[in-house]
């Protein structure tokens, strides 16, 4: 799931000279993830993971890293 | 070789034909043409020598700098000219004027500026020095790049390393309009082209309200700029996350100007506000495309009804936005464009501009938000760069354009706004309605 997200994030999103040393635990919005690359990302895994993620939960604790992302979407995925 | 294409640098791209056709508009309003200009207010006078051979390094490494547009058959592109022009403009304050004056006459002698589109320098970068203030002001048309690429292209220019600045660019870099548009099959594209069309024409079902009585021909470019304190700024960041979240602080700033022009002309006739905005298909923090026009257009509308109650504002422009990007209308507009530019200019221009249903003027004002700005803190040759603004022609109608930006921390709002049509009276009224809006002063 995280290689998933980290390939469009970086591909689509943001611009990570060495995206293989930026860890899971790095700060998305720090590195340049903005609302509308939010807004983008959400489409995509809602569309990728057949969820919906709910806007009261679009957070910087659920959107800061990967690892964030992946307990986020795994919530909605169980729930 | 063809003496028709031997001097011919590049073509323009779909998105950089969109900035050309209303180049077109503005200059039919008897204004000078889509110029884009962007500020630097300096701690002191720079080291000049230093930020010339910058300059001179640019313009070698992007010569379409130095091109003239022409237009060659039913095309535009920019062409090599016999002679250089000079890209590098020093001014200083004579004698007789002070520091303030001096800067505001000569901001507004660049800004209105009449040129023909082929004499024209693509981008000029004018040094304004006095005994106290000092100004790097940066002026281009349109076609030449996007906010996003000037503020690249500012940072280039406060880069001290070679090395560094050898990481923007490079400068063949291809059009990404291009490059989304490629990703689709032709018949994916004309999928596009007809959601596209429906999205525009769902727009038009409601007639849009101007901000302003356009009876009077248009004259000139004025401004204004609003610079709010650190801990304005903050207030505001954070009411936009309570009121439209994460994903729109873009949004918070359209929903609290609409509000504002209801509220500064409630009478004006019309059943909607719309206003296009637009998103950046470069990556965040990518160093290229510095040249050309790498974006593409959305629109925000509020029915009037709606307008009135700023909870139910900010919760529509959210879904709105939300199901334009589910619905990839955003990309929507890329084959648009596309077969736009085939257009003659006029024909492309009144597309663009006029609602289908009413044959008025689509946009209630211009939006453009740059978003935090991050320019090296020492990088530019010899002084701090103290604060900075930008500012833009529009059109008229709806003569008003929205632009907003943040740097140290301080969010500043450009109003501008063409006169006689507009006034500064008229604009002080709108921003102090906008600031409460913003603070969330205003329920």
């Amino acid at each position: 799931m995280k290689q998933k997200l980290r390939n469009f994030i970086f591909q689509e999103l943001v611009f990570v000279a060495n995206p293989e040393l930026f860890s899971d635990d790095d700060h998305l919005l720090e590195a340049g993830l903005d609302s509308m690359g939010i807004m983008r990302l959400i489409m995509f895994i809602e569309d990728e993971y057949g969820i919906t993620l709910p806007d009261t939960e679009i957070a910087p604790d659920n959107v800061q890293s990967f690892n964030a992302l992946e307990k986020w979407i795994l919530r909605h995925q169980k729930g | 070789m063809n003496t028709q294409t031997a001097d011919i640098l590049g073509a323009l791209n779909p998105a950089d034909s969109f900035t050309l056709a209303m180049d077109e508009e503005i200059r039919k309003d008897g204004l000078p043409g889509s110029y884009g200009c962007f500020a630097l207010e300096l701690s002191n006078t720079p080291d000049i020598n230093v930020l010339q051979e910058r300059i001179g390094e640019f313009s070698q490494r992007f010569p379409v700098a130095m091109a003239s547009l022409q237009q060659r058959g039913r095309r535009f592109y920019w062409c090599k000219r016999k002679t250089s022009p000079q890209l590098f403009l020093q001014h200083h304050c004579p004698a007789d004027q002070t520091d303030s004056e001096f800067q505001q006459i000569k901001i507004d002698q660049i800004i209105n500026h009449k040129q023909t589109r082929e004499t024209i320098t693509p981008i000029e970068f004018h040094l304004l020095t006095g005994p106290v203030k000092n100004t790097f002001f940066t002026r281009w048309i349109h076609p030449f790049c996007d906010a996003p690429g000037i503020s690249l292209i500012l940072n280039y220019l406060c880069t001290e390393g070679m090395e560094q600045r050898q990481k923007f660019g490079p400068p063949a870099a291809e059009s990404l309009v291009n490059v989304q548009l490629r990703k689709y099959r032709w018949w994916q594209k004309i999928g596009l082209l007809l959601k596209g069309k429906r999205y525009i024409s769902e727009l038009d079902s409601q007639e849009s309200i101007q901000p302003f009585n356009t009876d009077q021909a248009p004259q000139r470019l004025n401004y204004t700029i609003k610079r709010l304190s650190k801990v304005q700024t903050e207030q505001v960041i954070k009411q936009a996350r309570k009121c439209v979240g994460l994903t729109g602080i873009s949004l918070y700033y359209i929903a609290c100007l609409i509000r504002a022009l209801d509220k500064l002309n409630p009478e004006n006739q019309g059943e909607a506000y719309c206003t296009p905005y637009a998103f950046n298909l470069r990556k965040q923090r990518a160093l290229s495309p510095m040249t050309g026009n790498h974006v593409c257009a959305l629109f925000a509308q509020a029915p009037r009804r709606i307008v009135k109650n700023r909870k139910k504002l900010f919760a529509h422009l959210k879904q709105q936005n939300a199901d334009a990007i589910r619905q990839q209308l955003d990309y929507a507009f890329l084959p648009l464009m596309w077969a736009g530019s085939w257009l003659p200019l006029a024909k492309y221009g009144e597309t663009l501009r006029m609602s289908y249903g009413s044959g008025k003027e689509r946009s209630s004002f211009w939006f453009s938000d740059i978003g935090r700005l991050d320019f090296p803190t020492y990088g530019f040759p010899g002084a701090e760069i103290n604060a900075v603004f930008n500012v833009c022609q529009v059109s008229a109608p709806p003569a008003l354009a929205f632009l907003s930006c943040i740097y140290q921390n301080q969010l500043t709002l450009s109003y501008n706004f063409v006169e006689p049509i507009s006034n500064l009276l008229q604009i002080e009224t709108l921003h102090q309605l906008v600031i409460s809006e913003l603070l969330g002063d205003s329920s």
